[in-house]
């Protein structure tokens, strides 16, 4: 277990969801800081602010008012500081259009939003516990989605 | 293109005519040859008969001449001597004719001459010894010396005379000699000329009348091809326009005038008269399509708007080619009414507009279901999950029952919603067909069935499966729906078994139910030992929602199904089950190879 907290960053306009993700956190017990977002215009000015640190890993709702998440996406894809972010598609859609332009915009994990709150504990609890410096070039479409 | 003639023998006919016009010429300058050649000749013997007759004329008063002087010498009667008077004058007058008729002759002229110094010698003999007789200084010896001297003289006229007469014969023979010649040779030739000439024209008067007969039927046929073609505008509402370039002469079929609105040929046909009926927006576009026609060597199909002399709205198409016999081009053009076909695109492109906005409202409507169902749905199940983790031990015994079914409620919701997608997504999905190995399919399909196939201890046995051309993610589909489905409806606590058969036939074995009996069909049947079903229900259960048991029994959306026949019928193939209730049921899928 690391001593710094891993710093989480979540983008998703829906407040209920942002609740169940926070709480999620809460229960987990690895040393996590949380920092929300309500959209993708908010986000991206967090990531440009230079007063803000980068977080280790980005959870990006895709459908959200004012920037979507696939827009956030290409943005911080085409940003040299912000493109190692370990990104973390989390949506309610498992459409296939969404699962294959986000993978090959260059998302690391694709995830379903769960209906049942201690599967969404399980699947925040794997997706922070893998270092995805080393897992993404072992990068494939057959685990990208996530499931348990 | 090119118009053949249809008389390629009038060419043949032309020169067999100027042939004959020779060969008539050349028999009329052989007779007329021929008739100035007996002309010629028959003149030559009267001119020939002529010197004659002068020469024995002379002779003769030369002998008349000699026998007044003996009558004289014997009788000395004076009236012997009155032919002999006159004889000097007439045989000058005889000389003067004979030198006038043999003028071209020079041989003869000189014959003459010397013929009439043999006449003076003569004649000097005969004065002289008539001179001696009436002196009486002429003794007896004197006078026969002297008469002797003239029969010498006159044997040397004779002699003279037969010469000239002999040339005049031996000139006559060889002239008719040459005549015969030419006029024994001309005969046959004109003969053989004129039998020719004959058969020439007789040739031609049968080439004429078959060419006759042919062009009559032509004809005919031509008279029959324009009534259909004119019957045929008439139903087919087009017209035709015939424009002679070299000429500039430019005709309207009748029809053009009916589709104007107007009497046939009520006007003169002309691009102006025409482009009055053109709406006004379009004319630009008929004139367009007429300047370029020299251009591109045809006129391009164009489409424009005429407004007819009752004042009606009318679509009209038109277009247009050159064709070309050897003398002039023509340009043929073609226009039709295509108003009830435009007014029909018209409606069907609106169909369209409006199948496309509803294809685009289904899409919104499976983006509700698919995100904006789904998001409060799985807030409730994720609300439900929190208040079972935390406070499911503050509720009464009662209110978790409610909890629990409130649950289960949410469950069956999520389920349908999900199958609900599928079954759209089966709809709409793109339909990508690859080769595909459909034993690894199968074993995909398993594997998403693991949890359940465990649960029940069932037993999956399956033949060798062939690669065929498929959408390969939904005959996976089709896979699980079909197993899982024999796994749901299982007999209680005995352990399914499910049996997948594969076959290759051919369509005819199966009359009964594929139609077309051409294509090879690849058989897939899916049994099972389950609860099977009443074959009455055999074709109720493909049916969207159609449900053979209720939710406390089976839970089910009715929907698996469906999708499998939707699967098959994207494959052009077809689905059929079979069931006996308690022993089990049958599955068979058919998919055209």
């Amino acid at each position: 277990m690391p001593k710094e907290p891993i710093h989480i960053l979540l983008a998703d306009d829906d407040e209920d969801d942002r609740l169940f993700f926070k709480e999620a956190f809460e229960e987990i017990k690895i040393n996590t800081r949380v920092h929300m977002v309500n959209d993708g215009v908010e986000l991206m000015s967090h990531l440009t602010n230079e007063g803000n640190p980068l977080p280790n890993i980005l959870f990006l709702d895709l459908n959200m008012p004012r920037k979507t998440g696939i827009d956030c996406l290409l943005e911080i894809k085409r940003m040299a500081h912000l493109k190692d972010i370990a990104i973390a598609i989390y949506s309610t859609s498992s459409s296939e259009n969404d699962i294959e332009n986000t993978f090959v915009q260059g998302a690391n994990v694709y995830i379903k939003k769960p209906s049942d709150f201690s599967m969404l504990k399980k699947i925040l609890e794997q997706v922070i516990t893998v270092n995805w410096q080393y897992q993404t070039s072992g990068l494939n479409r057959d685990n990208y989605f996530l499931s348990l | 293109m090119r118009i053949n003639p249809i008389f390629k023998s009038a060419i043949f006919l032309k020169a067999i005519f100027v042939l004959s016009i020779f060969m008539l010429f050349y028999i009329s300058s052989v007779s007329y040859k021929h008739t100035k050649a007996l002309n010629e000749s028959s003149e030559l013997l009267v001119h020939s008969y002529k010197i004659q007759f002068q020469l024995e004329r002379v002779l003769s008063m030369l002998k008349d001449a000699e026998t007044g002087q003996r009558g004289f010498i014997i009788t000395r009667n004076p009236v012997f001597l009155k032919p002999y008077k006159s004889v000097e004058d007439q045989i000058y007058a005889s000389f003067i004719k004979l030198k006038a008729l043999t003028i071209v002759d020079q041989q003869q002229q000189a014959n003459l001459d010397s013929l009439l110094k043999l006449i003076y010698a003569r004649l000097d003999l005969m004065e002289l010894s008539l001179e001696g007789i009436r002196k009486k200084t002429i003794d007896e010896n004197q006078l026969n010396q002297n008469l002797l001297a003239g029969k010498s003289v006159m044997d040397n006229i004779r002699i003279q005379i037969n010469k000239m007469e002999d040339r005049e014969i031996s000139y006559f023979n060889e002239h008719q000699k040459k005549y015969e010649t030419e006029v024994i040779f001309s005969p046959i030739s004109t003969f053989i000329f004129a039998i020719f000439s004959l058969l020439v024209f007789i040739l031609s008067f049968i080439k004429i009348n078959t060419d006759v007969s042919v062009l009559k039927k032509s004809n005919t046929q031509l008279m029959i091809t324009n009534e259909s073609i004119k019957h045929a505008e008439i139903i087919g509402e087009f017209y035709t326009t015939q424009w002679n370039l070299a000429t500039g002469e430019l005709t309207y079929s009748d029809n053009l005038y009916r589709l104007l609105g107007c009497e046939p040929q009520s006007f003169k046909p002309s691009i102006e008269s025409f482009l009055e009926f053109v709406h006004p927006d379009d004319r630009i576009i008929v004139q367009e399509a007429e300047d370029n026609t020299k251009l591109f060597g045809k006129t391009l199909p164009h489409f424009y708007r005429v407004i007819r002399a009752d004042g009606e709205l009318r679509y009209f198409m038109s277009m247009g080619k050159f064709i070309s016999d050897d003398k002039s081009r023509m340009h043929i053009g073609i226009g039709k009414d295509i108003t009830s076909h435009h007014l029909s695109n018209v409606a069907l492109e609106e169909r369209n507009h409006e199948l496309e906005q509803s294809i685009k409202e289904l899409e919104s409507f499976n983006r509700v279901a698919s995100h904006d169902l789904q998001e409060p749905l799985r807030k409730i199940q994720t609300f439900i999950s929190r208040v079972i983790e935390k406070d499911k031990a503050n509720l009464s015994e009662q209110g978790k029952e409610y909890l629990t079914k409130i649950e289960s409620s949410a469950h069956k919701m999520r389920i349908l919603i999900d199958d609900l997608l599928l079954f759209s997504r089966t709809n709409k999905a793109e339909k990508v067909f690859e080769k595909t190995d459909l034993n690894k399919i199968l074993d995909s399909a398993n594997q998403e069935l693991a949890h359940e196939i465990e649960q029940k201890n069932a037993i999956i046995q399956s033949v060798q499966l062939p690669v065929i051309n498929v959408i390969t993610f939904q005959i996976q589909q089709l896979f699980v729906n079909l197993i899982g489905n024999a796994l749901k409806y299982s007999k209680p606590g005995i352990p399914p078994e499910i049996k997948i058969d594969c076959e290759k036939l051919a369509a005819r074995d199966y009359p009964d139910f594929i139609t077309d009996t051409r294509k090879k069909y690849l058989k897939i049947s899916i049994s099972d030992n389950g609860m099977g079903f009443d074959q009455q229900y055999a074709e109720k259960i493909f049916i969207l929602f159609h449900r053979l048991h209720n939710n406390t029994e089976y839970v089910g959306t009715g929907i698996g199904l469906s999708i499998c026949k939707k699967i098959a019928e994207n494959h052009n193939g077809f689905i059929i089950a079979n069931g006996k209730p308690g022993i089990g049921a049958i599955f068979t899928v058919y998919l055209p190879l």
